[in-house]
């Protein structure tokens, strides 16, 4: 088989994947991207975008079944599931169509099949265990992404015990449901199956839920998810789950002693491993930690001209991030100027439950250990007109700044609509702003957004409305 | 130094309250941001970055310490130079000048003279300069952001330390007086200058200045520029050395001057053309008289 050279090559077609072919056409480079799957990755069909359109319907339900509180009257309410899944499928497969568009527009070539690394500077692709393609090239990009992490004894069965991908897929709403695992991914399945009227049951190792957000955040989140009616268990442990025919018993173990409890249904959501498996990885330098590809602030691994972004390099796993990361790396390949590393810290992340969350930056507590004096500034919904207007009165605005500097060091925000609000603190954060700006910032009235003001005012002892 | 064609400093509003709180110049740095503009990460890498000089909070205190008021001159003196030590960007030149000649037409010219006046070295360089100025007037500038300003006269500032701080009287259209005339002025500006007697016009103005220590015997040294002036000479003292000349080993004596240039006025080739007309007149003094 005769090589086909390219000026770059990308394994995996999910966000860190597509951007960066995109990004290197756009910069002249001749493109090759391998997918075995479906373009747009996880994000696009598994993740990012079919949750949010099954949020989007369990949105729905709640406000028709709060309708009476807006002066409506509702009877004869019914939903039919199969049709939420299906709509939920035609928007991931949508867009999926539409990254196969782009990359046509700008010229990249697709190979619909497994890529692996065959030695230096080239990889091999194949289909259905046959080869079909030889690709050679200076600078190869792994994009593998990531999966669900499995625990022993806990492996999903993929019908009584589930991974997120038949988390989305359910043929009917279980009754009641146990989410193993209360990070982003954990929770939004929670919030989704509660707000449809299953019984939820949330179990997380740590001693609170959604543990990479600010504790603030994590105990407001906790109230408003049990006043739903959804049961957590903090601080405890799934040990063993016995399958029944259709339904599950799983023994949990919190405070020295271990329980028995049946569920219809049980989701999986304890973590994620990179795809590192079956890419040829051995015969190179490029190292693996736990489960993920190990880079530099440049994306490039050990082995020189073998570059990884997005999920298959650890956290944050993130969509913008992934495609955030192939966009800096194609720029430094290219020799671009003014391109700069990747600052976590300025990376935000969100979790569309209800209500929904979303931060940047540093926890109070994190900062607090990195040694900063911090100046904390709070703002709850319940003092915003608009969130009062909206019927929305439950949330918080938190700010952290370094009381010696005024740098903007995190932001937290729980409350409606607030993944949409807090790019404004991303875009502070990411122009180093400090109080000052934010304090003569005027943000318009009557919006969500004058919240974001006002928990800077309160950092500085000046907060107005409450 | 990252700046706009409007000579702002692009930096963060962090960068710039971090470097005003560290005493940082920011003028000094060199921002790695979106199109060079200075971030906080540019501060926490240089440590070392120049320091504004403010007073310090942490100086040494008690009785082991003298406490030297300063008047306004020193005050005045003190930040105009560290403006132009912060903001002109200096470069230096400097040239080796053999001065025999000028001294054997001192010396004539003073033996003359019967003790009526005395010319000294100096007079002869503050009339150097100004005839190669007006020789060569792209020396003769200041910059502004739009235009680069020429003199038609060669008015030369003489740095002459007083005990109150140093004081920059000047000669004005240097190109148009006699030796003796220039010698006279010198002597009654310093004297005055030295009295703390001079009328501001004096003093202030001027398109170039002439600052000398070679009395002190100092070989050479790169002066601080006198803004709005683009240059000044820093004269060194004259030295006997072996050289070599038509194959034989001579002795002569010679002069260094550096030129000290604002790059932003005057580039490199000017300034060094400058010195190369300087060197003549100073190395052919008869040349003068033309
Ligand atoms: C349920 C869920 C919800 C999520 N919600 C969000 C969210 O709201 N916001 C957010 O930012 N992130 C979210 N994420 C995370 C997000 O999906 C990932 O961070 C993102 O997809 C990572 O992009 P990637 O390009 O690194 O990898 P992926 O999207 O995983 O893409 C990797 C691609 O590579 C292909 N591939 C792997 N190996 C090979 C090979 N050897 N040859 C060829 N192709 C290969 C795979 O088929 C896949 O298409 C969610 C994830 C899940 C599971």
């Amino acid at each position: 088989m005769t090589e086909q050279k390219f000026d770059i090559i990308i394994v995996g077609g999910g966000p860190g994947g597509y951007v960066a072919a995109i990004r290197s056409a756009q910069l002249g480079m001749k493109v090759a991207l391998v997918e075995s799957q479906h373009l747009g990755g996880i994000c696009l069909n598994w993740g990012c975008i079919p949750t949010k359109a099954l949020l989007r319907c369990s949105e729905i339900n709640h406000l028709f079944n709060h309708a009476d509180e807006f002066g409506f009257k509702v009877s004869g309410l019914e939903f039919n599931f199969k049709k939420i899944i299906e709509r939920s499928r035609g928007v991931a497969k949508q867009l999926s169509g539409g990254v196969q568009h782009l990359l046509k527009k700008n010229k990249v070539t697709v190979f619909d099949g497994f890529g692996k690394l065959a030695g230096k500077g080239k990889l091999s692709v194949e289909k259905d265990g046959k080869k079909i393609a030889d690709l050679g090239s200076p600078h190869i990009i792994l994009a593998t992404g990531a999966r669900a992490r499995a625990l022993p004894e806990l492996e999903p069965d993929g019908k009584l015990i589930w991974s997120y991908k038949e988390a989305m897929t359910p043929e009917a709403l279980p009754k009641s449901l146990l989410v193993v695992g209360s990070g982003a991914i954990g929770i939004e399945f929670a919030s989704f199956y509660r707000n449809m009227g299953a019984e939820v049951t949330v179990i997380e190792v740590l001693d609170r839920i959604l543990p990479v957000e600010d504790e603030d955040i994590s105990v407001f989140a906790r109230k408003q998810f049990e006043k739903q009616g959804m049961k957590i268990i903090t601080s405890a442990k799934v040990t063993k789950l016995d399958k029944g025919k259709d339904n599950v018993t799983a023994h949990i173990e919190a405070g020295g002693k271990t329980e028995k409890a049946s569920f219809d249904r049980v989701i999986m959501a304890v973590g994620i491993v990179g795809n590192t498996e079956d890419i040829g990885l051995e015969k190179t330098k490029v190292k693996v930690d736990r489960g993920h590809i190990v880079t530099n602030e440049w994306s490039q691994t050990d082995e020189p001209g073998v570059f990884a972004i997005g999920d298959v390099t650890g956290p944050p796993w993130l969509a913008h991030k992934a495609s955030h990361e192939g966009v800096i790396c194609v720029e430094r390949i290219k020799g671009l100027n003014d391109v700069h590393p990747l600052d976590v810290t300025n990376i935000p992340g969100c979790t569309y439950c209800m209500p929904q969350v979303a931060s940047v930056g540093l926890t109070e507590k994190a900062a607090k250990k990195k040694g900063h004096k911090v100046k904390v500034g709070k703002f709850p919904f319940m003092a915003n007109g608009k969130a009062i207007a909206m019927g929305e009165p439950e949330g918080l605005v938190k700010t952290i700044f370094d009381a010696k500097t005024g740098e903007l060091l995190g932001a937290h925000m729980i409350g409606a609509e607030v993944t949409e609000l807090i790019q404004g603190y991303v875009i502070a954060k990411t122009l180093e702003t400090t109080e000052a700006e934010l304090v003569h910032t005027v943000f318009p009235h009557p919006t969500l957004s004058e919240m974001m003001h006002e928990s800077v005012l309160d950092a500085y002892g000046k907060v107005i409305h409450f | 130094m990252t700046q706009t064609a409007e000579n702002r400093i692009l930096a963060s509003p962090l960068a710039k309250r971090l470097a005003a709180e560290q005493s940082v110049d920011l003028s000094s740095i060199k921002g790695s941001g979106p199109h060079g503009r200075i971030v906080k990460a540019d501060l926490a890498k240089s440590p070392s970055a120049p320091r504004v000089t403010h007073t310090p909070a942490s100086l040494p205190a008690g009785e082991d310490v003298v406490k030297i008021p300063n008047n306004n001159i020193k005050k005045i003196v003190a930040q105009r130079l560290q403006e132009s030590k912060q903001t002109v960007p200096h470069f230096y030149l400097t040239i080796e000048c053999r001065i025999d000649a000028l001294l054997g037409a001192r010396k004539a010219i003073n033996d003359a003279a019967n003790g009526a006046y005395k010319i000294s070295v100096n007079d002869f360089i503050i009339k150097a300069c100004a005839n190669a100025l007006m020789a060569y007037p792209k020396a003769n500038v200041s910059w502004t952001d739009e235009a680069i300003l020429q003199y038609a006269h060669a008015d030369i500032s003489v740095a002459v330390s007083t005990e109150n701080g140093l004081i920059t009287p000047i000669v004005r259209q240097a190109e148009n007086k006699g030796m003796r005339q220039i010698s006279d002025e010198v002597k009654d500006l310093a004297g005055r200058a030295r009295e703390g007697k001079l009328m501001p016009e004096e003093f202030q103005g001027g398109t170039f200045t002439v600052s000398n220590l070679g009395m002190y015997g100092i070989k050479e040294f790169g002066a601080i520029i006198n803004p709005p002036q683009a240059c000044i000479l820093a004269v060194g003292a004259g030295e006997q050395k072996p050289f070599v000349e038509d194959g034989e080993v001579k002795i002569g004596t010679f002069m260094t001057c550096t030129l000290s240039v604002d790059h932003r006025a005057v580039d490199g080739a000017i300034g060094a053309e400058y010195l190369q007309v300087l060197k003549q007149y100073l190395e052919n003094p008869v040349s003068m008289l033309v």
